[in-house]
């Protein structure tokens, strides 16, 4: 009885207050990540961290962009290993270029970038970061609409939280995204950007890249524009090239002063980089004493390793082959080898590849190895990504010189892609045909998420590939998600030839 | 409110009141029509009052009476009788036996009706009718006793209960079980009642039943009544239950032996080992209950305890448990205020062990040793294939839970018919559990120095009830009413911890202290905290029942319930029912009939979403120092809401030999919850919870029971019930998708399931196969004849995509056969339980059984009939999906008890033995053909089970226990 009395202003009392949670954004009091004796600086405590963070969503784990962009290009592939990595056969029709809308993949990298939107729509919209911090969303913003442009087209263009935006053409988003970057640059800091942040080099990067590919957008080519983009970085005396190759992508690259913007991740603070889980097969985790058993998944197509000469520091830096060793130097083994492998059970990354499906050798494929691994490393990574860095830059403003004026070996051209080369210990060009210049670029930019890109402005995208047939010209753009159109309630049409 | 009030003061009021009249005593002896011995325990009250006595062992009794009393006599089984007392003060009766036993009294909600009265479908089963043996949860006893209640339990897993479902799914969402009650307690968990002491079931199947549950009775309400002490009977009794029980493990993986794996090309390293022997064992469980109960004359009570020590057949898995209850009854005021205390605790102590041994086992090279001759424990590097007798012995996996349950409840007869009810209720529950893994563990910990958490949980549930029953008879009707307030609460909250880096394997979980991830910055080291919000659910609630001319019954109940997990506009809702029965022979002569009575009902529940705060956005703190939105709240979500008829048929033919109940009924599930996609670009999150769509399900249930059979000492009753139905998706967000991942190696991305709108919900969807290429690939068929071949799971629904449904995942019939033979002292039950027209997805099957030539070096491979030997590629099609019809033989008891009548120390003694598990016929080549009602993902390589997802049924998961069979002996005494 006392206690029915006691519970009378409860009576009808239905309010929900939520208690481990947050319900409402809010400025954190401590600096956050990488603060004690981690090989990672923090981000800045600006506010901005929750519109930069889901840029690490996809860019460097497996099922979402990355392997989207990767896996559909000649330069990564996912075999099937006999039982192992069929996985429905979604990874074998992205590399065929059979994709179809339901690719669980297209839709993770849709929720992906609209997830970073949103986050940049509602800062933006609370207004509380200052002119500077509104111009790096609106930059960010564009980084994410340039990556949803690039890959499916047609896509909406919100930019108010919860207002819906009628599904644009890819002129329209070009075209957004451009007067946006413009918009923006203004107000950026003219110098290197905060960590994990951007500044005016890197808004330069993404308008040039965006120049690079106008024609392929919009029909018009902009080549000059991309050289003045290009320009305003290489110019900017903030960037330069790194000396070594590797330690662009080493696992302690925190700001190389060959980055211009990157994705800081971190193994237990800004996690999202798994690649050493990945590619690596079961055993080598003893090589590198990793704390979880690897998958054995991505490896390199033969044809594009052996587009690096001998010699050359990216190949030995961005590739794993040959015997395996365990950390003390004995050969490390797989049990459950192939019969038909004539190393047998000792591990030894080929190159060579016998086949795509379904029994693909499973210590077959060069691994890839450009983002190096830490020993005793958890599945998590340190190494930063590259969104942009000098290196990318050059090779922009070399591609725009030799087409604007219709010369692969313009002196222009040939003293920017000589720069990389030398760094890489290679000989320099003295002459260059528009193939040689687009697999320098490959071997240069190997595992940063630009290779679909590439290939599609220079008309490679369609043609056969080891284990590919040639593929019709509608596939340069990807179907809009099934599962996006169904929730978009009649919102969202369908690409053409899907 | 205002009522809520009023209730108080009337229970305040209500104490003043009493009057004495002139009084005398009456003596008498109740005997039985049949055997003319006396009947213990039968009610002999004062008509019109609550007043009463039992009789005693003989069927004597003492009562104080006025001359204008009429005592009435009444007692399950015969019909009652009512003698005025007029100047006797001796009264002798004779009841008849009541062949048609239709006066059972059944527990309803805040209340109970007689049987003939109830105008929904409800089944009741006594101590009699449940099943026997090794039965360690209080659902085990109903299994395959109820038409239209399934409970299935993949495999003997001695710490995870059974699946419960009434009548298929009552929602997509977290509230897929039945509600229980437990002595009036709402809300109640089966696990903290032990078997020994549950006295009866109540199960209310259809909406017209459980809406004056609301939200909580949408899957259909158990109610438990624990056994209590009797009024009146004289002194003390007390009960012994005891057993011992044995079990082994009733089905293997079948797999290569050493010989054929050698053959098929296995990798041989000399030993030869049986990993499934190696890491299972013969249990041996035992149970001993002791319960003391008796009373004085207004007072009776109960005390009971239990032992449990189980074993589960996976070697270190089971649980300590001791579990006391007491219960007291006492009643004041000439009778007119009854208070009840209930008190339970429960401690267990659990040994999970690691049931992916079990897939481990059956795929560990079956030449590898267990341990290398230095002593060391065989282990490689593969993927996702460990030591499987290393795991169990290397690892630690400990629980402990404590929970604590206790009521009260106090009602009052304010005026003659008018009672009122308060109760209160609270449980709690404590658990603590942990994991070790030490540097050696291939398993978990290598690299790590060590590994290991731990987490502490507790939750709390109060629940406060008062309401009022006014009953009055009428020339030609009965009528009563009841109204009352319900105040729920449920909170929990829990802490954790993991780290590694050890300097010692030695001291098991407590070396977490020593965690070297402490002082290197603590960026390893995950920690846990967590509390939910105070979950409120809070109802006012009504009903109303007549009966009229004692042939024709009428019930309604309307609750007005409201939830704190809903959106601000949305947190109230309706639930209405209605009832109505005839009892046709009171109308109308059938010839050859007892009884047969129709009855009909409609009613609302509703169901609610398990998680908190889905009407909320919700932010995330990430450690890189940035706050992002991670759900987008619904502020519009509203109750889902199920609607169901059920129509019935009692009846009772030759006699009352032959007696039986037929119902069908038709469910709506209307806007029900479920998370989905929704779009990113508008909401800022890809998922949100949202009322996404409706569900229909038709069914109907069957049973009979014969007594006819037998002659001289010799009876045999055979009982039969048989239930069906199908669930259809009548409108969803999506018009067709395909769920339910079959997992690594290999098939990730494999969607297994198809759900599609307009159609039935379990479809096994895939390519079929038709037969295995020259390199040992499968052949699938191009099933719309355009002669391309497209069985890529990117065109599993495209028009030219090769794939139809394979299966279905919910058995269309469901059996349930119960024999019970009596032969002067002896007893044998056989019962008898089979499902059928459902179909299993064979994971084992369609992962380790085509011979890899990649694999076949060091993993061993699953060898079936249905084995094609040159197949190499697994890939999911119709070769793994496997008709699972089954009849088991569940249960066989065979008991003795002894005379005891001339014996002055026992009351009774009994021994038995049990068989569970005895035989299967399926055509299914995996372990357990029971089907599989929800899906809680693919696991691999150190994973562990996601929640259920009821939209996927028929996958047999490789994490599933091995199932058991057991032998009991055990002996019940009364003291």
């Amino acid at each position: 009885m006392f206690v029915s009395l006691f519970l009378v202003g409860a009576c009808t009392n239905l309010e929900e207050e939520l208690k481990d949670t947050f319900t409402e954004d809010f400025d954190p009091i401590n600096p956050g990540l990488g603060q004690s004796e981690n090989v990672n600086k923090a981000t800045p405590a600006d506010g901005l961290g929750g519109a930069f963070q889901r840029l690490r969503n996809g860019s460097a784990n497996h099922g979402n962009y990355f392997s989207v962009v990767e896996i559909s290009s000649d330069e990564a592939v996912i075999t099937q290993k006999g039982g192992d990595w069929f996985d429905g056969g979604i990874w074998l029709d992205m590399h065929r270029h059979v994709w179809q809308s339901t690719h669980p993949a297209l839709n993770g990298m849709w929720n992906d970038n609209y997830g970073g939107i949103s986050e940049c729509n509602r800062l933006i919209q609370e207004n509380t970061v200052g002119a500077e911090g509104i111009a790096q969303l609106r930059t960010l913003r564009a980084l994410y609409y340039w990556r949803l442009m690039d890959a499916f087209g047609r896509i909406k263009l919100v930019t108010v939280p919860g207002v819906d935006a009628p599904q644009a053409t890819r002129v329209q988003a070009f075209e957004f995204i451009e007067s946006e970057l413009l918009a923006a640059i203004p107000n950026l800091i003219d110098g290197r950007p905060a960590y994990g942040r951007v500044s005016k080099g890197g808004a330069y990067s993404l308008l040039a890249r965006l120049y690079l590919n106008a024609e392929v957008y919009t029909g018009t080519p902009r080549w000059q524009d991309a050289i003045d983009a290009a320009d305003a970085v290489i110019n900017s005396g903030f960037y330069s090239l790194s000396d070594s190759y590797a330690a662009v992508f080493a696992p302690d690259n925190v700001e190389n002063v060959e980055h211009i913007w990157v994705i800081p991740y971190d193994e237990a603070t800004a996690t999202g980089m798994n690649f050493a889980q990945m590619t690596l097969h079961y055993p080598s985790q003893l090589t590198y004493r990793l704390q979880q058993q690897p998958w054995n998944g991505y490896s390199t197509l033969e044809e594009f390793y052996n587009s690096y000469e001998n010699g050359d520091a990216r190949k030995a830096n961005n590739f794993i082959v040959g015997p395996q060793t365990d950390l003390d130097g004995n050969p490390i083994l797989d049990l459950a080898f192939d019969p038909a492998d004539a190393d047998g059970a000792a591990i030894n990354y080929t190159p060579a590849i016998n086949e795509l499906a379904p029994s693909g050798s499973r210590q077959a494929g060069a691994r890839l190895g450009k983002y190096s691994f830490k020993v005793g490393q958890l599945p998590e990574m340190d190494n930063d990504y590259t969104l942009f860095r000098y290196g990318q830059v050059l090779l922009i403003k070399a591609e725009a010189i030799a087409r604007l004026n219709g010369n692969w070996s313009d002196p222009g051209t040939l003293a920017l892609v000589n720069q990389l080369r030398s760094r890489a210990g290679v000989a320099a060009f003295s002459s260059m045909t528009e193939d040689q210049f687009l697999a320098e670029r490959g071997r240069e930019m190997f595992q940063e998420s630009i290779r679909r890109t590439d290939l599609i402005r220079f008309n490679k995208w369609g043609i056969a590939w080891w284990e590919k047939p040639a593929s019709a010209a509608f596939r340069t753009i990807f179907p809009i998600p099934n599962d996006q159109i169904q929730a978009a309630a009649g919102t969202l049409t369908q690409n053409a030839g899907y | 409110m205002k009522k809520f009030l009023l209730v108080l003061l009337v229970l305040c009021v209500g104490f003043q009141g009493s009057l004495m009249a002139q009084e005398k005593t009456v003596t008498g002896k109740v005997t039985g029509g049949d055997d003319g011995l006396g009947i213990p325990r039968v009610n002999v009250t004062i008509k019109g009052t609550s007043r009463g006595v039992p009789t005693d062992i003989d069927g004597n009794y003492t009562i104080q009476a006025s001359s204008s009393d009429v005592l009435s006599f009444s007692f399950i089984g015969y019909i009652s009788q009512e003698v005025a007392v007029g100047n006797q003060t001796s009264i002798n009766i004779t009841l008849q036996p009541d062949v048609t036993s239709l006066e059972e009294v059944v527990v309803v909600g805040y209340g109970s009706q007689e049987k003939k009265e109830i105008t929904s479908s409800v089944v009741s089963l006594d101590t009699k009718d449940f099943n026997i043996g090794n039965i360690n949860s209080a659902s085990g006893l109903l299994q395959g006793k109820v038409a239209g209640l399934s409970v299935y339990q993949k495999g003997g897993d001695p710490n995870s209960g059974p699946v419960i479902r009434l009548r298929g799914l009552s929602t997509v969402g977290s509230n897929v079980e039945p509600l229980v009650v437990i002595d009036g307690v709402i809300g109640a968990s089966l696990s903290n009642v032990d078997p020994n002491d549950i006295a009866t079931f109540d199960v209310l199947k259809d909406g017209s039943a459980a809406a004056i549950y609301g939200s909580r009775g949408s899957a259909g309400v158990i109610i438990v009544t624990t056994k209590q002490g009797s009024r009146g009977a004289s002194g003390l009794s007390a009960e012994y239950n005891g057993y011992v029980a044995a079990a082994s493990v009733a089905n293997f993986q079948p797999v290569m032996t050493p010989s054929e794996y050698i053959a098929a090309g296995g990798n041989d390293l000399g030993a030869e080992t049986d990993w499934q022997e190696e890491i299972t064992r013969t249990a041996i469980t035992q149970v001993h209950n002791l319960s003391v109960s008796g009373s004085s004359e207004n007072t009776t009570f109960r005390l009971s305890t239990n032992f449990r020590n189980v074993e589960g057949v996976l070697r270190k898995s089971g649980f300590d448990q001791i579990n006391a209850r007491a219960s007291l009854d006492h009643y004041a005021l000439n009778d007119k205020l009854n208070i009840k205390f209930n008190m339970a605790m429960t401690n267990r102590e659990q040994e999970f062990s690691f049931n992916e041994a079990f897939r481990y086992a059956a795929l560990y090279n079956p030449t590898a040793p267990v341990r290398f001759d230095n002593g060391e424990y065989f282990q490689a590097i593969l993927f996702d294939n460990f030591n499987p007798v290393a795991i169990i012995e290397q690892n630690q996996n400990v629980g402990k839970s404590r929970n604590l349950n206790f009521s009260v409840q106090a009602s009052y007869e304010l005026f003659d018919g008018m009672n009122v009810t308060a109760s209160y209720a609270q449980q709690l529950n404590n658990s603590t559990a942990g994991q070790f893994y030490p540097s050696t563990s291939f398993f978990r910990g290598l690299n790590r120095a060590g590994l290991a958490n731990r987490r502490t949980d507790e939750s709390k549930f109060t629940l406060f009830e008062a309401y009022g029953t006014y009953a009055k008879k009428y020339d030609n009707m009965n009528m009563s009413i009841t109204g009352g307030y319900s105040f729920q609460e449920e909170q929990f909250t829990g802490f954790g911890l993991e780290a590694g880096n050890f300097p010692t394997n030695s001291i098991g979980l407590n070396v977490l202290s020593l965690s070297a991830d402490r002082v290197n910055g603590a960026q390893l080291v995950n920690v846990f905290s967590y509390e939910s919000p105070e979950n409120r659910i809070i109802a006012f609630f009504g009903r109303a029942n007549f009966t009229i001319d004692e042939g024709i019954f009428l019930n309604a109940s309307i609750r007005r319930e409201g939830s704190t997990k809903l959106g601000a506009d949305n947190q109230w809702g309706t639930f209405p029912a209605l009832g109505a029965g005839v009892d046709i022979l009171k109308y109308a002569d059938l010839g050859g009939f007892n009884t047969l009575k129709f009855r009909a009902g409609y009613g609302v529940t509703g169901s609610l979403p398990g998680p908190s705060g889905l009407a909320q956005d919700l932010y995330n703190y990430s450690f890189d120092g940035s706050v992002t939105l991670t759900r987008a709240g619904n502020p519009d979500l509203k109750w889902e809401e199920k609607s169901e008829i059920n129509v019935g048929v009692d009846f009772a033919l030759m006699d009352n030999k032959l007696s039986g109940t037929v119902d069908v009924y038709t469910r709506d599930i209307n806007d029900f919850i479920l998370e989905r996609q929704v779009d990113p670009a508008v909401f800022g999150a890809s998922r949100r919870f949202e009322n996404a769509g409706k569900l229909n399900t038709k069914g109907a249930e069957l049973s009979l029971n014969y007594t006819g059979i037998g002659s001289g000492d010799f009876t045999w009753t055979p009982g039969l019930v048989l239930s069906s139905y199908s669930t259809t998706l009548e409108e969803f967000v999506i018009d067709e998708q395909t769920i339910a991942e079959l997992g690594a190696p290999g098939q990730n991305g494999t969607n297994v399931i198809r759900i599609k709108v307009g159609e039935q919900i379990g479809q096994i969807w895939g390519p079929v196969y038709t037969g295995v290429s020259d390199t040992g690939s499968p052949i699938f068929a191009d099933l719309n004849g355009d002669g391309q071949l497209i069985t890529d799971q990117g065109n599993a629904l495209a028009d030219n995509g090769d794939f139809q449904e394979l299966g279905q995942g919910v058995p269309s019939l469901e059996l349930g056969w119960t024999n019970a033979m009596t032969y002067k002292n002896w007893d044998l039950n056989l019962f008898f339980r089979g499902a059928f027209g459902h179909s299993l997805v064979n994971t084992f099957r369609a992962f380790y059984e085509p011979i890899d030539p990649g694999a076949i070096n060091s993993y061993n491979r699953t060898k079936t009939d249905l084995q094609v030997p040159s197949l190499e590629v697994a890939q999911f099609s119709s070769l793994y999906v496997e008709k699972a019809d089954f009849l088991r033989l569940d249960n066989v008891t065979l008991g003795y008890n002894f005379d005891m009548s001339n014996n002055a120390n026992f009351k009774n003694i009994r021994v038995y033995f049990n068989a569970q598990n005895v035989f299967t016929i399926t055509n299914y080549t995996g372990i357990d053909p029971e089907p599989s009602l929800q899906d809680r993902g693919a696991v691999d390589n150190g994973g562990s089970p996601g929640n259920p997802n009821v939209l996927a049924p028929g996958i047999d998961r490789r994490y599933n226990y091995f199932t058991a069979r057991t032998f009991t002996f055990g002996v019940n005494v009364g003291f």
